[in-house]
Parts: structure tokens; sequence; C-alpha cells
């Protein structure tokens, strides 16, 4: 079980070495197929794992295994270690099998690019990092995880590194991310003193011990590392702009995976947070407020990703809604159904952007329901799963997490219930909007130049190679069926899995279940029809200019940080070097040596140079010193 | 007897580059084989080093003025034998870098690197004041004419501004050092006492606020760090400012536990207050070697921080900080160097691009840039980890400063590396402009594996600096 | 010990010394200066060696062969200078030799 985790922890690793070590003496292919080989073979040590951790009962399934110390100071240690359990084995499986299959698809995607190498690399670093993340056996190892897919997300989004946009994305989500890392290793600092460990889980078992400021205060900075990462608010601003990475980049990494670490981490150090119950619904609060106000905003975007990215952003609110009142196993569960219709999406929207060589812009898209009936067919099962239509994975999933709002009652239940409901009907309505757009209506005029952010491929229409097809292929079978881990009334072998390591604090009873499923799909059509009846007359579904141009701006949060932080840094900086580095410290040994000068021109006047003054300065000198010798006898 | 090779290798082999009349790639050859022997007598030194046993080591005590109880005293604890350590490393690549970029007068030149590296090693070595304030000051001989004769074009200025720094903190230091020994009777460190006069600790505390520098004493890092020569700049940012470290370690500490536990709030607040303001002017430096020299200070600060913490984690954290710093602020000076180099400027709107078609600077620059601005998984992040640890117990708001360095530290340094790599070519630079070659790589590349292994095992720092590995019962034992 | 007492000799001194040191401060000609220096340092020889001769011990006579020797050389170096100055045509006048002014 330990071998298999570990296997699959270091197999990408021993990817991204090699192809980085081997340089150009491997063909870009080759690099590309090191990368996709040894992530399924990672998937391979993640099943080994799974089956083994299947065959023990109980406490057997949670093992910790250190491979050495990495760090220590005075009594403090912190071991090289990962930590096997079955939240951590299911975790493992997602994210390589999916992030095998994102791998595989980038083959054919990539292809003619010309650093497919680097690209490779890349992602090999990020699928180690995030199998460390899902893994490690203690806290700091996981702020470890935390920064190294903060690293490599931001090494993919500027991939293209020769755009300022890309670039200025990159930047802006890794500095995001920076201020999440820099609140996470607060709180670890916190625990530190408290517990003097970070070893997992005997530090979650000190949670109950510590005082309530304390405690607080720890969630609130994992809290804080968790929303940045997750991108909710108020960190979310980076998201969107992250849409500048190549296409299979954001299915794994802003889909798929590292966006939903912010959920992992929630449920994985849920007894701290179940300690500091405030926090925990904030978290909740968040996820609410993030789900609406991100699907809300995907109704006035133009840009394919950016309308994907919102939707990212809106379901881990729900995920974060869930994990906030305690419903560990769906938000686990959303989490998994999320990860396979979502990078199905992002595939899919992948292949209509190679098809259109680079045209990223839905109002220049249209009727490629026969240019591509196999990729229609896949971003509609997409679509359908997003939304949650019976049976598709999301359907099970996110009904399961409304009925827990409705189960935990009281006025916080009650609203995110709400709140849950409403984003059902946004949902409905952004994700089909998109869907009538690409696929329904009049072909466009395709440019036959290669175009937009993803210029560089050499323009292939189109549903591209067997590469692409298959991953895609794949997920849409998983985005069908992943949601049958968990029917309600029927069996619940996913959450029960899942509650090994972090017992729910809520369970809906069956009749909650499927209420609920029957008021969140009517809302679910109801936003399709929306979405329909606006298409078919030609008009939007936001109506009023104010609330348009509101939503176009992203409701103004980039303005706001710019006005708040940024330019307050940036002028307190200039401030800084103008007011008290020129003037104070660079200029104050000026002042000092004019000074000197002026006290020695005064001194030097007693300088006259006539030799004869000095003579009798001597003289006077000698004769005083002599009055004071015969004096003091 | 060790430690005594250590010292004189270099400084024999500065008296031989300059009276051997060789060619001029013949004494930089020469002096870069010192370097390198220099770095294997090291590896010596540490396998020898019994890291479990702590305690001073590898040590050697003759009498040198009886009757004034001044002695040559050296040897290694654990924390400054990794200082040193990081020392020959990084003066063997400025070295190399030197006879790479083929300096004039290469034998005044080298024998003065040389003799400088032979008295940073005495520095971190010196077991008795007087020794070390020898040493101290011998380091500066060669900085002022390294940085007067081979520096950029206001070189007399910034070496004016150095000197007159750097001389007010060496007559402090001169007059804490008489009156230290005066009243212990002895100048040897194993056999005074300690001391409560907060004058005496002032004069030190101050010497090594200017030499580090720490905020507001900073004022002759900008133009020194700017006009030397790229790898003096290396060699003075990477070693010269941890021989502050050292003696904050080696005397401010252990010697003066009363004033230093008085004034520590002072100095720990000069040390936040650096940190953040270096940052935030690294943020708005127009060229890259402002970038990375008030990085260091904001590095400086930090790891003043961890000294200051006097606790377990902080002071370990900043013996990895300090090695970790060397290395990385040297590989990040002779990479600007190269790139300084290749398109003639280091002004930041005149570069750009240069990740196109040239991998291997890219990745290199690449990696020292994530692992200055502590990347979690760095050995870096660890020093900090542990710096932030330590302080949180003077204050919450220390830790919070350290945060708010963190985030800062990634805004410039992601800055710097856009600033060369990204985006469209700079007018400097052009289509021709090479990439790394073989040579330049076997100078930076052996800075850069140092830190990657070190971020797969900070321990083997961090682990090993203090007696027992329990740094705050050693200082308070005076290292055992 | 015959002769006269220490006393004379100190007072001879006193006036040799008085006489020079007047020397150096009133007169303007270098040459003079040099050669009122010169009965400035005798004096001190005289003292020297009267001393000397009161305790019995050569030690003083050695010190006053060493004052002698250095004010050889003094005397070659001034004139030496004096001749320079000269032979440029520079007044020899100590005085007008006043460029160390402040």
């Amino acid at each position: 079980m330990v071998a298999g985790a570990w296997f699959c922890l270091l197999a990408p690793l021993a990817g991204a070495l090699a192809i980085t070590l081997a340089g150009e003496r491997i063909s870009r292919r080759q690099a590309g197929l090191v990368s996709t080989l040894t992530t399924f073979a990672a998937f391979g040590g993640a099943l080994v794992a799974f089956v083994a951790m299947w065959a023990r009962e109980g406490a057997e399934r949670e093992q910790l295994s250190t491979a050495y110390t990495w760090l220590a100071a005075g009594d403090f240690e912190v071991g090289l270690q990962i930590l096997v359990d079955p939240l951590s084995a299911v975790m493992m499986l997602v994210v390589s099998g999916v992030g095998g299959l994102i791998v595989w698809y980038s083959l054919g995607y990539m292809a003619g690019d010309d650093e497919e190498r680097r690209y490779f690399a890349y992602m090999s670093l990020f699928v180690f990092s995030m199998l460390l993340l899902v893994e490690a056996g203690n806290l700091l190892l996981l702020l470890v995880g935390w920064g190294l897919v903060g690293l490599a997300s931001y090494l993919l989004i500027g991939f293209w590194h020769h755009r300022p946009e890309a670039v200025a994305a990159a930047k802006k989500a890794f500095v995001m991310n920076a201020i999440g890392d820099a609140t996470f290793a607060l709180g670890l600092v916190l625990l530190v003193w408290q517990a003097r460990t970070l070893e997992l889980p005997a530090v979650l078992e000190e949670a109950d011990g510590l005082s309530g400021t304390i405690v607080t205060l720890v969630a609130l900075g994992l809290l804080g590392g968790a929303l940045a990462k997750s991108a909710q608010l108020p960190l979310h601003t980076w998201l969107p702009d992250a849409m500048e990475g190549p296409t299979p980049v954001s299915a794994l990494i802003h889909a798929a995976t590292m966006v939903t670490a912010g959920v992992y981490l929630l449920v994985r150090a849920h007894p701290i947070f179940e300690a500091a119950p405030d926090v925990q619904h904030l978290a909740a609060g968040l996820g609410a407020a993030t789900l609406l106000l991100a699907g809300l905003v995907a109704l006035v975007q133009w840009d394919i990703k950016r309308v994907i990215a919102y939707s990212t952003m809106s379901q881990i609110g729900y995920m974060f809604l869930a994990a906030g009142i305690g419903a560990y196993g769906f938000a686990i569960f959303h989490l998994v159904t999320h990860a396979f219709f979502k990078a199905l999406l992002f595939l899919a929207a992948g292949v209509v952007i190679h098809h259109l060589a680079g045209e990223q812009d839905i109002r220049r898209m249209g009727g490629l329901r026969a240019a591509l009936p196999r990729t229609h067919v896949a971003f509609l099962v997409g679509t359908a799963a997003l939304v949650g239509l019976p049976p598709l994975a999301g359907f099970w999933s996110k009904d399961a997490i409304l009925a827990s709002a409705l189960a935990s009652g009281g006025a916080l239940g009650w609203t995110l219930f709400s709140a849950g409901l409403l984003g059902a009907l946004l949902t409905g309505a952004y994700a089909f909007r998109l869907y009538y757009a690409v696929f329904h209506g009049a072909p466009p005029e395709v440019s036959p130049e290669p175009h937009g952010p993803e210029a560089a491929h050499e323009p292939a229409h189109g549903e591209g190679p067997l590469s692409m097809l298959v991953p895609v292929g794949a997920l849409t079978v998983l985005s069908t069926l992943g949601g049958l881990l968990s029917v309600p009334g029927v069996w619940h072998p996913f959450t029960h899995w899942v509650s090994e390591t972090a017992e729910a604090l809520v369970e809906p009873s069956t009749g909650e279940d499927y209420l609920t499923s029957l008021v969140a799909v009517t809302l679910g059509l109801a936003g399709l029809w929306l979405a329909r009846r606006a298409f078919a007359s030609g008009r939007q579904l936001v109506t009023s200019p104010v609330a348009w141009r509101a939503l176009e701006h992203k409701l103004y949060f980039d303005e706001l940080y710019d006005a708040l932080f940024y330019r307050p840094a940036a002028a307190l900086a200039g401030a800084l070097r103008r007011e008290v580095e020129e003037p104070v410290v660079e200029r104050s040994l000026d002042e000092l040596g004019a000074g000197t000068l002026e006290l020695g021109g005064g001194v030097a006047r007693v300088q006259s140079g006539l030799l004869r003054t000095y003579a009798l300065a001597v003289a006077l000198a000698v004769f005083v010193l002599v009055l004071v010798f015969v004096a003091v006898r | 007897m060790l430690t005594t090779a250590l010292i004189v290798l270099p400084v024999a082999g500065a008296l031989l580059v300059a009276a051997l009349p060789l060619t001029r790639v013949g004494s930089a050859g020469l002096a870069f084989l010192v370097a390198l022997l220099e770095v294997g007598l090291w590896v010596v030194a540490a396998a020898r080093f019994d890291f479990d046993a702590g305690g001073l080591q590898l040590g050697t005590t003759r009498e040198w003025v009886e009757s004034l109880g001044i002695s040559y005293a050296v040897g290694f604890y654990g924390f400054s034998l990794w200082l040193a350590g990081a020392a020959v490393i990084v003066f063997a690549a400025a070295i190399g870098y030197a006879l790479w970029a083929g300096r004039d007068r290469p034998r005044a030149y080298h024998a003065l690197m040389l003799f400088l590296t032979g008295a940073v090693v005495a520095t971190f070595a010196a077991q008795d004041v007087l020794l070390f304030y020898v040493a101290f000051e011998a380091m500066l001989i060669p900085l002022y004419v390294l940085v007067g004769v081979w520096g950029g074009e206001r070189r007399l200025v910034a070496t004016l501004t150095f000197v007159v720094y750097t001389m007010a903190g060496s007559l402090l230091m001169l007059a804490a050092v008489v009156a230290f020994g005066v009243t212990q009777g002895t100048f040897s460190l194993a056999g005074s006492g300690t001391s409560d006069n907060t004058w005496i600790f002032l004069g030190f505390a101050v010497a090594f606020a200017i030499k580090a520098p720490l905020f507001p004493f900073h004022g002759w890092l900008p133009l020194a760090y700017r006009q030397a020569p790229v790898e003096v700049a290396a060699v003075l940012s990477a070693i010269v400012s941890k021989t502050a470290i050292y003696g904050f370690l080696r005397i401010a500490l252990p010697k003066f536990p009363e004033p230093a536990d008085e004034l520590s709030v002072v100095i720990l607040l000069l040390a936040g207050a650096g940190l953040v303001y270096g940052s935030l002017l690294a943020f708005r430096a127009p060229d890259l070697r402002g970038i990375v020299a008030y990085s260091s200070l904001a590095q400086m600060g930090l790891i003043t921080l961890g000294v200051f913490a006097v606790d377990d984690l902080g002071l370990d954290g900043a013996v990895l900080q300090s090695v970790n710093h060397a290395l990385v602020s040297a590989s990040l000076f002779l990479l600007v160097g190269m790139v300084e180099r290749r398109c003639g400027t280091g002004d930041l709107a005149a570069l750009g691009g240069m990740a196109r078609g040239r991998p291997v600077l890219a990745t290199v620059l690449l990696v020292a840039g994530m692992i200055a601005l502590a990347v979690p998984g760095s050995t870096t992040f660890a020093g900090e980890f542990l710096i932030m640890a330590g302080v949180y117990g003077q204050g919450w708001g220390y830790a919070a400063i350290v945060a708010v360095g963190i985030v800062l530290a990634a805004m410039y340094t992601l800055r710097l590396i856009s600033a060369v790599l990204h985006v469209r070519p700079g007018p400097a630079v052009r289509e021709e402009t090479l990439d790394l070659r073989p040579g330049e790589l076997a100078l930076v590349l052996p800075l850069v594996v140092c830190l990657l292994g070190l971020s797969a095992w900070p321990a083997l720092v961090s682990q090993s600096s203090f007696p027992g590995n329990d740094p705050v019962r050693a200082l308070a034992e005076e290292l055992g | 010990m015959s002769g006269p007492g220490i006393g004379w000799y100190l007072i001879v001194a006193a006036l040799l010394f008085g006489t020079g040191a007047l020397g150096v401060m009133l007169r303007r000609s270098p040459l003079i200066v040099l050669l009122s220096l010169e009965l400035m340092l005798n004096a001190a020889n005289l003292t020297l060696i009267a001393f000397a001769r009161q305790h019995g011990s050569l030690d003083g006579q050695v010190f006053a062969l060493a004052v002698m020797a250095v004010a050889a050389a003094e005397v070659a170096i001034g004139l030496g200078l004096i001749v320079a100055m000269a032979r440029r045509g520079l007044p020899l006048d100590v005085d007008q030799a006043s460029s160390l002014r402040g």
C-alpha cells in the first residue's frame, strides 16, 4: 500500500527530471510520451495502493510513512512523509487518472508547438506537486505541495511567455497564491507553537485542546490558503486570467485538480475547522457567495474558456459550501465528479479551439454540431453534468450538497440552500448559453490563419488525432457514470469511504435528497429554457446595460484590488525611494561630508603657512607646558 | 591545523599569484585552482567534523601577545563551518567568473580576491575578539581596492561611501573590542565571560549592522552593489554580509545576553522594517542589480529577525537562511553579470524576451529565481518558515512581517524573471545574443545544484548548526 | 670633579637655545633660520654633555653624537632645499614660502 503510494508520488517527478535532463536528446514526441507514461504509472501506483487499502480493515487503512527528516530545528522535526488513508487514496486516483488523460490529450493538442518538452516537463512537475499535496503526511509538506502546484501553475499559465497577457496572468496567479501561502504558513506557525508537531493526523487531534482564539486564527490562516488556491472570494480574481495558458492546462490545473485543493484542505483539516465553527461557516458562506457571483459573471463572458473558468469557480463554491457545513463526503464526491465533467468540458472546448485555429470568442463560433459531431456529444454530456441533469455525474453530487444544506437547517442552512438553488438556475443558464452559442446557429466564417492566444499551433481542422479523442471519450463515460458511486437511498460506497477519514456532520435523509433534486433539476431546466429562448430570439441573458457592464468588469474586483493594494504599495515604494532612500539614506553621507569640510575650513585658517608662526606656537606651547609642570609641582 | 590551513592556503595563493610572472590566463587560472583547492580542503574539514559532538572543533590556539591575553585561536562550530563552506564555494564561483570575464591586471585582481577569501574564512574561524577584528578589517582592504579600481563609472563615490560607513563601524567595534578585552582581562572568546555593558554591545551591534547591512545603515549598499564588478558584488552580498551574522551569533548574543535581550525589540523592529523596506525598494528598482541589492537588504533583515528571535527555530533558521542566501544571491548576481555582459545593460526596460531560444539561461534563472522567492519546498522556504516560526515567540507582529515579506519577495522576483526572460525582446537583446555557454553554466550550476540539494534536505544544515541541536542552550553556555 | 659647576653649562646652553629660537622666529632668510636651528641643537648637545659629565656616564655623549649626525643630515637637506629654491629663482624668504597654508 505504502510502496504503491510512494511510487505514485515519485513517478511523475522522475518523468519531469528525465525530460529536463535529456533536453534536446529526445524528440518532442518522446518527451510527451515520457510524461504520459509516468503519469499513468503514477495512476497504477495509486491503484495498487487503493486495492491494498481495500483489502484492509478500519484503522489499518491509515498509514504514515516517513522517508527521512526533511527539516529539523531544536526539538521540532518535519519528515518527508506521506499519509496514505482513504481520503488521500481517492485524491491520488483522481489526480493521476484525470492527469494522465489530460497529459495524453496534450500529446495531440500541443503537437507542433516549439517548446513541447518544456510543456511536458512542467506538466509532470505539476502532477508530482499535486500528488505531494494530497499525499503529504504533515501540514508543512502539504504546504510544500501547495506551493509547488502554484509554481507549476505559474509556469504553465505563462507558458506562452512572449505574450504580455500570459505573463501578467501568471504573475497575478502566483502573487495571489503567495498571499494564500503566507496566511497558510502563519497558521502553521501557530500550530508549531501550540503542538510542536505538524504531523498528520496527530496535529489535528491537538485542535480540540487549543484555545478558541488560537484555533480560530489557525483555521483562518488555512482558510486564506484555501481561498487563494481555489479562487474563492475574495482571492478569486486570478482564475479567469489564468485561462491564458494552454487549454489542457486549464483542464488539469484550473478545473480538475489544483483549484480543488482548497476543498481537500478543508476536509483534510476538518478537526481544526470544526473546533472553529465560525470559520467553517465563513468558508461555507464565501463558497455560496462565490458560486452566485461566478454564475452571474459567467452569463456575460464571450471567451469560451472564461465561461468555463467562471463555472469552475462556481462549482468549487458548492464544494466549499459542502465542506463548510460538514458534508465532507459530498464535498469530495463533487470534487471528483467535477474533475470528470469539467475536464471534459475544457478538453472538448480545446477541440473546438483547435478546430477553429485558436478562436476563443463564442461570438465567432456556431453550428459546430455538424463539423464536430463527437465533440458535440461530449460537450453536451459535460454541460448536462455541470447543470446537474439526471443521471449524469453532477446531478448526484450537487444535489447531495444541496440536500445537506437543507438538512443542516437553521438560518445558515436555509441561506446556503437557497443560494445553491439560485446557483443551479444560473448554471443552467450560462452553461446552455455557451452550448447553444458554440454548437447551434449559423456556422461562422472560420479564419484560416492561426490567431488568438493559442496561435502557436499549426491550424488543424477536425476533431484532432486519436490522442485527443480517446481522453475526451473516457471522460465522457466517467461524467456519465461517475455519479453512480453514491445514489441516495440505494448505496453510498463513496461517501462511506471518505467518512473513514472525515466523518460528516450532516446526513440528509433520502426524502430531503429527492425533494432537493426535484427542485434543483427543475431550476436547472428553467435555466436551460431561458438560455434557449434567448438564443432563439438572438438576445442576451442579461438585458440591463448597467448590470451587463458591471458583470463584464467582473463586478470591478480587479479595479478595486488595484486601487486598494497594488497602487498604494507601488506608491509607497515610490515614496520611500523618493522621500527616504535618496534624501535620507543616500544623501546623509554627502551631508556628513559637507559638514566635515566646513569644519575643516574653519580649522584650516590656523594653518597660515608662515614658518615663524608655527615656531612661535611651538615656543609658546613649550612655555605653557613648563609653567604647568612647575605649577603642578 | 586544518582550520589554519583553510586560512593560510588562499593567502599563500594570493602571494603566489601576485609574485609569479604568469600570463593573464595563467594567473587567473592559478587563482581559480587555489579557490577549488580551498573548496576541497573545506570538504575534508567537513568530513572530519563531528556534527553530532558539537562544540568547537578543528581548533588551534597559540599565544600571540601574552601580556594582553591576545591569542591566535581559530576553530569551527557547526554553524560557522557551514558559513565558511558557503563562502569558499561562492568564492570559487566568483573567481571562476573573473577568470571567464577576463579582468584587467589579473595578478593584482586575483591576489586580492584570494586574500579576501582568506580573510573571510579567518573571520568565520576566529575565536579571539582581537583576531576577529583583525580578520574583519582585513576583508575591507581588498574590497576597497576591488571596488575602487575595477568598479563601474561611479566607483570612486561608491568606494568612498563604503569606506566611510565601514570605517565608522570599524572604529566603534575597535573601541568595543578593546573595552571588552580590557574589562575581561582576555581577548579570547573561550576564556572570557559575559558582559552586561550595553555600550560595548552597541559598539559591536552597530558595526555588524553596517556590515550586514541592516536598515537604516545601508547607505553604502546601492552604490557599492551597482558599481562593484559583479562577482565582487556577489561576494559582498553573499558572504561578507554573513560575517555580520557570525558576529551576532558568536559575539553579540552569547557574550552580551542582557544587553541583547534589552535591545532586541529595537533590533527586531529595525530588521522587520528593513525586510519590508528592502522588498518595496526592490519592487521599484529600475535595474537588475538594484533588485538583487535591495532584496539582499530584505533578506539580511529576515535573517536578523531569526537571530534575535533567540529561539531554537529562529537560530537554526537564521543559519540555514544565511547559507541559502549566500548561494542564491551569488547565483543571481553572477546571472545578472552574464545578462549584463550580453546586453551591455542591466536596465529592465532594455531587456526582455530572452527565454525564447535560450533555454539554459531561462531554466537556470528560473530555478534560481524560484528559490530566491522561497517557493515552498525550496531550502529558502524551509529557512523562512523556521525564522517565521521562531520570531513568532517575540510577537505575532514579526511573524506577520515575515509573511508580508514572502508576498513581496514573490512580487519583485517575478518582476526580475519576467523582465529578463519574458514578452518581447528589449532593445538591448539581439537575435544573436547567446544562451549561457558551457563555461558559464559550469560556474552557476554548482551553486544551483547546492541549492537544490539543500532543498531536498535542509535538515543537513539546520540540524547540525549548534551543539546538541539545541541553539538556545548552546548560546547560553557560550556554545559549549 | 674640577672646572665650572653644572649650572654654568646650563646657563650657556639656555642662552644659546634662546638665541637660536629667536633667530628661527625672527629672521626671514632660510639660511639664517637653518643656522639658528643648529644653534638650538647645539644648545641641547651642550646640556647632554654637561649632564653626562656630571653623572659620569657616557649615555649623554652618545646621544650628542646621534644628534650631531641627525643635524648634519638635516643641514644637508635644508641647504639642498635652499639651493633648489635659489636655482628656481624663488625669493629666499620663509614668509613667502607659505603654500602649506590651509
